[in-house]
């Protein structure tokens, strides 16, 4: 009997918003299993990255190394069959996870990045600050998305961008840099206007007001009020991003505009299309699973997520 | 030339994004269309290619690419041709009455043009007739080609060659617009005695010249043409070779027909000895051109090339390096598959090097001679000739390739660079003790960034690594690699050469140190020796003390080992049994003219694989 | 009414100069100097000075009344974007060329796309809950994670040279409906996972409302709530949708046309890519971004004419 008035309290807190949500989650089996390849994709991408910051000697890090003859069909040495120069076919999609998935990554960190704070500020101040970034982001939105992308990945290549005022000296963009560069500085569009709109609704609510009359200071308000109160927005879109983000990669890397010096799966798949009208398809539908299992995931993940966070959301 | 993917270059200072030349080869493809539409015209034959590559426009002042060059060839002549049987290669007046007369001093060419040549008939001409070809039109396609308002890319064939030409070339400097250009202006060193006469003054002697007067930018152009079509020449080539434009659907296909005003030629009756048996003499002296339509498509992407050869849509095929598996076993001879379609295989030898070549102005690779020669034993040239080229390009350990008459079989013991792993570790050792310390990462650039260009680089990464060389590969467009190799800021880059014509001067001009980039020695190789010896040789005609010359220059370069030698190229055809007369020819480009397409055969295709499936 | 249209005419203005700034500071500045490419290897540098006259890169570029700036502008807003240095032709001419193949790929493949998910649409949302609807989300979802390029390259293997059921490539003499057919039909499957799922949540939405209740409680079937009610209403966001996929349609498809031979705006744009020629690509993206806001000014005029409760303020 002791334990009763704990009870209670229990009953009157009820539960918050997040954890209600993940509840929702929970529950949805597929959802978790579309979690679960989603987190041994990243598991790879963090275990290649240890392994190389620690100097490891695992196979995934000698892509390179010729394992059997050219062109091995898959076979018992060779789960997914070896190359035109003989490597692992197998070591290359797992390695390869690490491009897609970085780029994929650092482009969805930029694009949140400029588009959250811009849309934040423009939604809370409006006027003439509003003004300019609605300006900005019609423009960029009204040039067609593959062609802005293809402009900036183009003419970023082979640039160097001066940091020195950073103290970071000059940074050469290469390969991996230029594509989420690219990725990043043209996708923020979207979650800037969602944003905006967001915090417009939130401006005039109750909790902003008082938070203003205690004096709080813009940025305080923006940062620990507004954005946490708009950040499941932030992470559906986030998760939906970043498939459409793996599939850009794949476009550049045929463009010849992509990571060139380690296996990526656009690479990979740009190479086995030489390979294809041989007959020699492993490597092709190799980086195809690949792209479709995480892509797969992260679009089921994605849209339980979405129904979770927020049902009346609709994001296309 | 050079022979780069999608570039300018052929001639453009002949260089030549090498490995790309492996590729992009232009090939003269051809095909049968539908049945449906191959029975309607029954009497006409069409020839069906396809390139590979843009076509950049058919203005021959202006053509410095490969594939616009073989498409404005079939419509576009030059004072001289090659033979199309005789082998060595052997120049042959076209447009010129005879081989040029040549003064004792060897200074001044008299060259006596044939009579009776038309222009084809053209909108550009009064009443649309086409005009007769004289001397004044060589005179003012060179005199445009010097003009610098023109931004012609060919200006380095006449560069300080001709009396009184540089001069114009300084005129037009002084002129504001392109329109204010004078072409009546007499240039000393091009006269015109009469109609049929041109005669040209050179300030040193140029023994080259005659293959010059066989390469496509140096044909007769007729005035009226620029001036009724304006910049849009590049659409409009009015010429008098066998073939004339009728469509041109840019980015598409081209359409040349028979030009009814096509002199009378016939096709050559004196070959090689072996012509003869394989019949490629049984149309001798009937009247060229032999078939009456060629159609070429534009094929950027592998994977469709191959299936329109396969499906008999295409004549002629070049092998896509990648289906070469499919298409020749390991003994280089056809597999079944190509035999069962009745396909022929055609190799021949290209008069081509390809090379990475180091840039002897860097610090770390420059001053470095063992390490030069370590990079150049790392590679192994046989593995590298068995993958991309299926065993059948040779290797090369020097400048002059097989096919030219004063190649080095001994070269191999003179460079001492074959490939040699264990040697490559101690040369690795002997060039940090230069070096002194350990070596930093070396650059290599590659002229491309597509897979093909991935896979080369992959291959000379994993050579390099095994002799512990930190190699790291750049893949960059050909205009940025470009850019790199003008600018001496490539270490080490992947390249190649193929002549533009059958002279060794040709290849060892590349080696002169007056050439350093931004000219053709992209190696900014300085040796004065050679530079004596080179100086010495350009001057002079054919002759076995030349001969000997040429072999001595070429010792001396090598052995500075400027360049990791890979090989030198062998082209492969893949020829349907409908085409006859398909002799490859390494300097020719007009050759359509020659073939001959049985239709009947081409017809009965369809039935073979559909019997074959 | 009128002062609405004129006002969101202006409105246009600042986008199309902001267009106009974005591709000035790409194609002119962040690019560099091409100058000494168009000049080939062997130019001297008297050749590159030449060249840079023509194109007007020795001018200020800002700052001056004849600025490059100044000359973009005028340029672009004349549709004279000059000759592409690559061939010497005229940019615009390419560009006219190439929109009429690009629209007969497009067009066919955009109904296709359109008219086969909004069917499948209509009966999945009336199917809401049931096995079907779930995996036909999950098969839609599926689509939507394969690579575009696989579909191309098994397509055209399997399709077109395996079996024989279409042409590989462009053809000079075969009809273009011929050759267009695969390419079109690769892109409808490819496009289809997406469509189908928003449309599928477009005609969800509409069941939501209330009129759909009232009309089942007023004893019409099925059938006639979802062609009568329910798809009319939906009409609205999905031509919205429509009219504003136009002007992506004559930009045509990169990946399709570069592997089908088709020679339109898409294969266009790849071979700019390749040889670096900034003037085709930046015309391209000034006229892809006039098409957008062009369409978008009509969408919303139409808008504002169907929909009485548009605000004209």
């Amino acid at each position: 009997m002791n334990n009763a008035p704990e009870k209670i309290t229990v009953i009157i807190k009820g539960r918050s918003y997040w954890a209600d949500s993940m509840g929702r989650l929970r529950r949805r089996k597929l959802a978790m299993g579309a979690l679960a390849v989603i987190a041994a994709y990243l598991a790879i991408v963090l275990f290649i990255y240890a392994a190389q910051w620690t100097s490891l000697d695992i196979p995934i890090l000698n892509w390179g190394q010729k394992i059997g003859a050219e062109y091995q069909p898959p076979s018992r040495n060779a789960i997914f069959g070896t190359d035109f120069l003989g490597r692992s076919v197998f070591r290359k999609t797992l390695y390869g996870a690490r491009v897609s998935i970085t780029v994929a990554f650092w482009a969805s960190i930029i694009s949140l990045a400029i588009g959250v704070p811009l849309g934040a500020a423009a939604g809370y101040f409006r006027g003439f600050i509003d003004d300019v970034i609605v300006w900005l982001y019609t423009t960029l939105s009204s040039i067609p998305y593959i062609l802005l992308i293809l402009a900036f990945a183009l003419v970023l290549r082979e640039k160097s961008l001066n940091l020195k005022w950073l103290g970071v000296g000059k940074v050469e963009l290469s390969g991996i840099a230029t594509v989420y560069l690219a990725i990043g500085l043209t996708s923020w569009v979207d979650i800037c206007r969602l944003i905006r709109g967001e915090v417009m609704k939130h401006k005039e609510r109750d909790y902003i007001l008082a938070a203003q009359s205690y004096g709080c200071g813009s940025s305080r308000i923006i940062f620990r009020h507004l954005i946490p109160n708009v950040f499941h927005l932030i992470i559906i879109s986030f998760s939906l991003r970043f498939v459409s983000f793996i599939q850009a990669e794949v476009i550049l890397s045929f463009l010849g505009l992509g990571e060139k010096n380690n296996p990526s799966w656009g690479a990979m798949i740009d190479a086995a299309r030489l390979d294809l009208p041989k007959g020699y398809w492993w490597e092709m539908t190799a980086a195809t699973v690949a792209i479709f299992l995480i892509s797969l995931a992260l679009n089921v993940f994605g849209d339980a997520l979405r129904d979770s966070l927020d049902p009346k959301l609709k994001v296309q | 030339m050079c022979y780069c993917r999608d570039t300018e270059s052929l001639t453009t200072r002949r260089t030549t994004a090498i490995l790309s030349g492996l590729l992009s080869f232009v090939l003269l493809i051809t095909s049968g269309c539908d049945l449906a539409s191959r029975q309607t015209d029954d009497n006409t034959t069409t020839i069906y290619g396809a390139y590979t590559a843009k076509v950049r426009g058919l203005d021959p002042g202006d053509i410095g690419d490969t594939t616009s060059s073989i498409i404005a060839s079939q419509m576009l002549e030059c004072l001289y041709q090659y033979h199309y049987l005789k082998r060595p290669y052997e120049l042959i007046p076209c447009l010129a009455e005879d081989m040029p007369t040549v003064s004792a001093d060897g200074l001044t060419y008299t060259i006596k043009i044939k009579k009776g040549v038309y222009f084809t008939d053209d909108v550009c001409f009064a009443d649309g007739k086409g005009r007769e070809l004289v001397a004044d039109d060589f005179v003012f396609a060179w005199k445009r080609i010097a003009d610098i308002k023109y931004l012609s890319k060919n200006w380095w064939i006449f560069d300080n060659r001709i009396v009184g030409l540089d001069e114009f070339r300084e005129y037009t400097k002084t002129c504001k617009r392109a329109a204010d250009v004078d072409y009546s202006k007499e240039v000393e060193g091009l006269q015109m005695p009469d109609k049929y006469t041109l005669v040209i003054k050179l300030k040193k002697p140029w023994p080259q010249i005659v293959y010059l007067l066989a390469h496509l930018p140096t044909a007769p152009i007729a005035k009226e043409a620029v001036e009724y079509y304006g910049k849009d020449i590049i659409n409009h080539p009015v010429g008098t070779g066998p073939y004339k434009l009728k469509r041109w659907h840019k980015g598409s296909y081209i359409e040349m027909v028979k030009n009814p005003s096509f002199r009378d030629e016939y096709y050559p009756s004196e070959g090689e000895e072996a012509d003869a048996e394989f019949g490629i003499l049984a149309d001798a002296g009937r009247k060229l051109p032999l078939n009456d339509r060629i159609i070429m498509v534009l094929v950027q992407e592998t994977p469709p090339l191959w299936f329109l050869f396969m499906q008999g849509k295409i004549d002629v095929s070049g092998i896509p390096k990648d289906n070469f598996a499919e298409a020749i076993d390991f003994r280089g001879g056809l597999t079944d598959t190509m035999k069962n379609r009745n396909i022929r295989l055609l190799t021949f030898r290209d008069p081509s090097t390809y090379w990475l070549g180091f840039n002897m102005e860097d610090e770390a690779v420059g001053k470095n001679l063992p390490l030069r020669k370590a990079i150049s034993c790392a590679v192994d040239r046989d593995k590298y000739i068995e993958l991309f080229t299926n065993n059948r390009a040779e290797a090369a350990y020097g400048i002059i390739p097989p096919l030219m008459k004063t190649y080095n079989p001994d070269i191999k013991n003179i460079s001492e660079t074959s490939y040699d792993p264990q040697k490559a570790i101690e040369l690795v050792k002997e060039a940090e003790k230069i070096h002194g310390g350990k070596l930093p990462r070396l650059r290599l650039s590659m002229p491309g960034t597509d897979a093909v260009f991935r896979q080369y680089g992959e291959f000379f990464k994993l050579c390099f690594s095994k002799v512990g060389l930190d190699v790291e590969i750049d893949y960059m467009d050909w205009p940025t690699f470009q850019n790199k190799i003008k600018t001496k800021s490539a270490q080490l880059f992947s390249l190649g050469w193929i002549a533009d014509y059958p002279d060794e001067e040709n290849f060892l001009q590349l080696f002169y140190s007056k050439n350093k980039s931004p000219g053709p020695n992209n190696f900014n190789y300085f040796n004065p020796e050679f530079d004596r010896l080179y100086e010495q040789i350009c001057v002079m005609g054919d002759s076995a003390e030349r001969d000997a010359l040429y072999r001595r220059a070429e010792k001396i370069a090598v052995k500075d080992c400027p360049a990791v030698f890979l090989s030198h190229g062998v082209a492969y055809i893949l020829v349907h049994d409908w085409v006859h007369n398909t002799r490859p020819h390494a300097f020719g480009y007009g050759l359509s003219q020659y073939r001959r397409v049985d239709t009947a055969k081409r017809a009965a295709y369809d039935e073979l694989l559909r019997s074959l499936k | 009414m009128t002062a609405y249209i004129i006002r969101r005419l202006l409105y246009t203005l600042p986008i199309v100069f902001g267009v106009l700034l974005i591709t000035f500071v790409l194609f002119n500045i962040v690019s560099g100097d091409v100058s000494d490419q168009i000049a080939g290897k062997a130019a001297s540098a008297e050749t590159i000075e030449e060249i840079r006259a023509e194109y007007g890169w020795d001018k200020p570029l800002f700052l001056s009344r004849d600025s490059q700036f100044i000359n973009h502008l005028k340029n672009s807003l004349t549709f004279n974007f000059g000759r592409s240095w690559s061939d010497r032709e005229l940019i615009i001419d390419k560009i006219k060329r190439g929109a009429g193949p690009s629209l007969c790929l497009t067009v066919p493949m955009f109904i296709g796309t359109l008219a086969i998910s909004i069917s499948l649409a209509i009966i999945v949302a009336f199917l809401r809950g049931t096995i079907i609807d779930v995996l036909s989300v999950f098969i839609c979802v599926a689509m939507m994670s394969i690579p575009f390029l696989s579909f191309i390259l098994f397509g055209q293997y399997f399709l077109a040279f395996k079996w024989g059921m279409f042409p590989v490539f462009f053809w000079p003499d075969l009809p273009v409906y011929k050759y267009v057919a695969l390419p079109a039909l690769i892109g409808i499957v490819a496009g289809l996972g997406g469509n189908l799922r928003f449309y599928r949540t477009v005609m969800l939405d509409e069941l939501r409302n209330d009129y759909v209740r009232t009309a089942f409680a007023k004893g019409l079937g099925t059938g006639s709530v979802l062609f009568r009610h329910v798809l009319k209403n939906a009409m609205i966001p999905i031509i919205t949708q429509v009219v504003l996929a136009i002007p992506f349609l004559f930009l045509g498809s990169l990946l399709l046309e570069r592997f089908f031979g088709i020679p339109g705006l898409g294969y266009l744009m790849i071979d700019a890519i390749g040889a670096r020629d900034f003037q085709i690509i930046n015309a391209m993206t000034f006229i892809g971004a006039i098409l957008f806001v062009v369409f978008n000014l009509i969408t919303d005029i139409c808008y504002s004419i169907v929909d009485p409760r548009v605000s004209f303020e």
